[in-house]
């Protein structure tokens, strides 16, 4: 695993936190135009915008070279375009099920995982927690200093 | 075709062990002493599957805190660059 101090930009976060602002921002200007307060749906709503936009940024800041990204793409594309048909490639299921039983779960949780080989479910497993970590440490700096600042510094 | 897949899994055994504890580099370290050799594969998977978890969980409560900083202003997005170069990227 690469360690890059602060000095150092890492370049993946970099792209990360490039998309992810963006996004931030269409969704500051969809929120500020609806002034009311909000109720528990909405708010329940932009949670779920935020949270699909992270994902969303993170995806497409790695592009198709990973499986992982590319499963989550086809995702986010099949929900815009509202489809229900849901068509899981489950390719072997069963070759990974023998050998580990930990290899089952993790094809759960990483994007993609269960139409993955054992050995790319695990390469890509590496490079999703790589990603996720950076997401998760840029959502907390942006917060942190969102709530740290007054908002004149930012202006 | 099941001779393929047991002349498959012959090859690639080592390779999972090998990706397996290398995986094991990417999650954080608890305890330096007890770990090494004893970390079993299976333990290394369990515990990769709970650090992931983890870590959407935390995005999900990130977003949560982030939606509300939105909604009271406290992000004046409209000046990306400014928080960029803020954040010290």
């Amino acid at each position: 695993m690469k360690s890059t101090s602060p000095q150092n930009p890492n370049p993946l976060k970099k792209k990360l936190a490039s998309r992810f602002l963006k996004a931030m921002k269409k969704l500051s200007h969809k929120i500020s135009s609806s002034p009311s307060p909000p109720s528990t749906a909405e708010r329940r709503r932009r949670h779920r915008a935020v949270r699909a936009a992270a994902y969303a940024s993170m995806a497409s800041a790695v592009g198709p070279r990973r499986a992982w990204s590319r499963a989550l793409l086809r995702k986010l594309r099949s929900k815009a375009t509202a489809t229900s048909g849901r068509k899981t490639a489950r390719r072997n299921p069963r070759n990974i099920g023998t050998r580990f039983l930990g290899l089952n779960e993790l094809c759960d949780v990483v994007p993609g995982g269960k139409a993955m080989d054992s050995c790319s479910l695990l390469s890509e497993t590496g490079h999703y927690i790589k990603c996720l970590r950076a997401q998760v440490q840029i959502m907390r700096e942006i917060l942190d200093s969102s709530s740290s600042s007054s908002s004149s510094r930012i202006l | 075709m099941s001779s393929r897949r047991a002349r498959a899994s012959r090859l690639t055994e080592d390779e999972l062990n090998n990706l397996i504890f290398k995986l094991h580099a990417s999650l954080p370290h608890h305890s330096n002493s007890t770990s090494d050799k004893k970390t079993s594969a299976a333990k290394i998977l369990k515990r990769t599957c709970n650090y992931i978890k983890k870590l959407q969980k935390e995005v999900d409560d990130l977003s949560d805190g982030l939606s509300q900083a939105l909604a009271s202003g406290d992000i004046n997005a409209a000046d990306a660059d400014t928080i960029t170069t803020f954040l010290q990227l």
